[in-house]
């Protein structure tokens, strides 16, 4: 795995000399005032690269990222995205959990509401996020809150479906078991069907906190936000800082990556039982 | 017990439909009467009387509707109920926003927004088709392609697969958001960029599950094949690929909708001025709001249009899965 990695390194540099020089060249030929001669010593001095050197990139991540908790550095605005991001999932898992239990519950319920649900599903849900912004501003709602509240609406459905489908997928044996047991509905529901729906919970989650994390930034984008990852790349892609916009996606990455994980372990206490069999 | 359930849910389910007819019949008159009420009024000059009586009406209409609903749903399946689900919450949502009287700035009226699709359908159309077939479809299919040969590349050499396959579950978690800036200012406005990013995001889920796909091929029947002496080339076409059709559709399916999302995020970061993405950001910030619902009806059309067509190819071609062949 490391030995893939140091090989794609090693590839990057030719590619990225390669497609630099070009735009280097083409300002070499403007006249611009670079402080080197030939196109390939350019291309990794370029101001705003087609892909960045990476010395350029270090020195750029560096810049952005000292002091860590000052208003414009990249961390503290991944904190803030961070926090509008999990509060979003925490909304959304718990209307999701509520919508699923209903679901469950009414046969009638579930025959209305479950193909819009799975439409829902394949919908563009983000499409909605820049006009739910201006609705919630309109009402007054600014902040941090709408941004956890559009996050929460796109991972909401996410949620929903696999819950459902987890509150069901206990085996009718066992089912039966608990009938031979006299228990009633309740303590079906609670002994079998929900910890039955905790993996399809937690599957969910991962794909609901990515989700989330677009909505949040697209919400920053979208929304008059004084700080976050999408109040950044919005400003930074309006001044054509490249390697800004770079330094940006890296930490949005690591913390895609970061949820992802973080959840993958919750999923390990919570659910003792699966960690053999998952992975 | 549980026998005792089933017939008790069969005795109500067996009664009275037409009562549920009736009742659902009821409420959407009582919803109709409810927008007709307050149908030609200024955004402030709803009198109160009539705001009262389309409140009674709609609290009403939507009692009857439900409990009409809710016995129509025990009897029928399919989309139907569903549908009327639909109509009967746009009727009541029409009749809700007209007596508050909230301005179409904020929270367009159904009907609004159908004329909105249906003046503005030309261009809405042309940018469907930027978004669509340009950017969505050409990227899909990319990334697709490209995901496939990647995937053939790593069960082939082992060492890709060790080597290189953790990183696409890993760059899998990364928003696309963060990613379209960086694509938009390297590639241009251009309708390409925003195909890479959709090539992009389709890439790694085809990785993945192809992959997995064709290492699920039982061993017993490539043992089969070894047996009857056939060559790696028929043997991987006969047992390889089938068995890896069904994680490749999965794929497929998630793909379709990624495919729409890349589109019309990378939009949000630039244009040549046509999109849906762009449409919607543009007609958002001048409170156009009838345009975007627009725009968001189309694009949820093309998404469910897009899985269905996929859902379809599916079932022809894996119809002899377990899947398929049992419910649930």
């Amino acid at each position: 795995m490391i030995i893939v990695a140091a090989l794609a390194l090693a590839l990057y540099w030719p590619l990225m000399l390669w497609v630099n020089a070009g735009a280097a060249q083409r300002s070499l030929d403007n006249g611009a005032e670079l402080g080197c001669t030939t196109a390939i010593a350019c291309a990794t001095q370029l101001r705003n690269p087609v892909l960045p050197a990476p010395a350029q990139l270090g020195n750029s991540l560096r810049a952005m990222s000292v002091p860590p908790l000052a208003p414009t550095s990249v961390p503290y605005n991944t904190l803030i995205t961070a926090g509008e991001t999990v509060v979003g999932l925490l909304i959304a898992s718990v209307l999701g959990i509520g919508l699923a239990v209903a679901l469950v519950g009414s046969r009638a319920f579930e025959r209305v509401t479950l193909p819009w649900l799975i439409a829902s599903q394949t919908v563009p849900v983000i499409a909605l996020a820049p006009m739910l912004a201006v609705v919630l501003g309109q009402y007054g709602v600014q902040g941090w809150l709408p941004k956890a509240l559009i996050a929460a609406y796109i991972a909401f459905f996410p949620v929903a479906v696999g819950v459902a489908a987890g509150l069901r997928s206990p085996d009718p044996m066992q089912e039966d078991l608990l009938t031979t047991y006299r228990a009633s509905g309740w303590q079906t529901f609670w002994k079998l069907r929900l910890p039955a729906s905790l993996p399809f919970l937690f599957t969910s989650l991962k794909v609901a906190a990515t989700a989330a994390l677009i909505g949040s930034i697209v919400a920053e984008i979208s929304t008059i936000s004084f700080s976050g990852l999408g109040k950044m790349l919005a400003e930074n892609s309006r001044a054509s800082d490249t390697l800004a916009l770079w330094v940006i996606m890296l930490y949005g990455a690591g913390l895609g990556i970061a949820l992802v994980a973080v959840l993958g372990l919750l999923e390990r206490l919570v659910t003792p039982w699966r960690a053999g069999q998952s992975r | 017990m549980a026998s005792r359930t089933v017939a008790l849910g069969r005795g109500r389910a067996g009664g009275l439909p037409g009562l549920g007819w009736l009742a659902l019949a009821l409420g959407l008159g009582l919803l109709l009467a409810a927008v007709w009420n307050v149908w030609n009024f200024p955004l402030d000059g709803v009198p109160p009387g009539r705001k009262g009586l389309s409140l009674t009406l709609i609290v009403l209409g939507l009692a009857s509707g439900i409990y009409g609903l809710a016995i129509l749903a025990r009897r029928m399946t399919g989309v139907v109920p569903a549908l009327l689900a639909a109509l009967l919450t746009l009727v009541a949502v029409e009749g809700l926003l007209r007596a508050y009287g909230v301005p179409p700035g904020l929270i367009p009226t159904p009907t609004r927004v159908a004329t909105a699709l249906y003046n503005s359908r030309t261009v809405l159309l042309g940018d469907a088709r930027v978004t669509f077939v340009q950017e969505a479809l050409l990227g899909y299919l990319a990334g697709v392609g490209m995901g496939i040969l990647v995937a053939l590349a790593a069960v082939r050499f082992p060492f890709l697969e060790r080597g290189a396959l953790p990183y696409a579950g890993l760059f899998a978690s990364i928003p696309i958001v963060a990613l379209a800036p960086v694509i938009v200012k390297a590639f241009g406005l251009e309708w390409p960029s925003k195909a890479i990013i959709v090539a992009i995001t389709v890439f790694f889920p085809v990785v993945v599950n192809v992959v997995r796909g064709l290492q699920s091929a039982s061993p017993l029947l490539l043992d089969l094949m070894q047996t009857y002496a056939v060559t790696p080339a028929a043997s991987f076409r006969l047992v390889r690929v089938p068995s890896a059709l069904p994680f490749l559709f999965n794929a497929l399916k998630i793909g379709s909708t990624l495919a729409l999302i890349g589109a019309i995020v990378g939009e949000f970061f630039g244009t040549t001025g046509q999109g849906l993405g762009f449409r919607i950001q543009i007609e958002a910030g001048r409170f156009n709001l009838d345009i975007v619902w627009a725009a968001i009806v189309i694009a949820s059309v093309l998404g469910i249009a897009f899985y269905g067509v996929i859902s379809w190819l599916e079932m022809r071609f894996t119809s002899w899965h377990a899947s398929r062949r049992q419910p649930g």
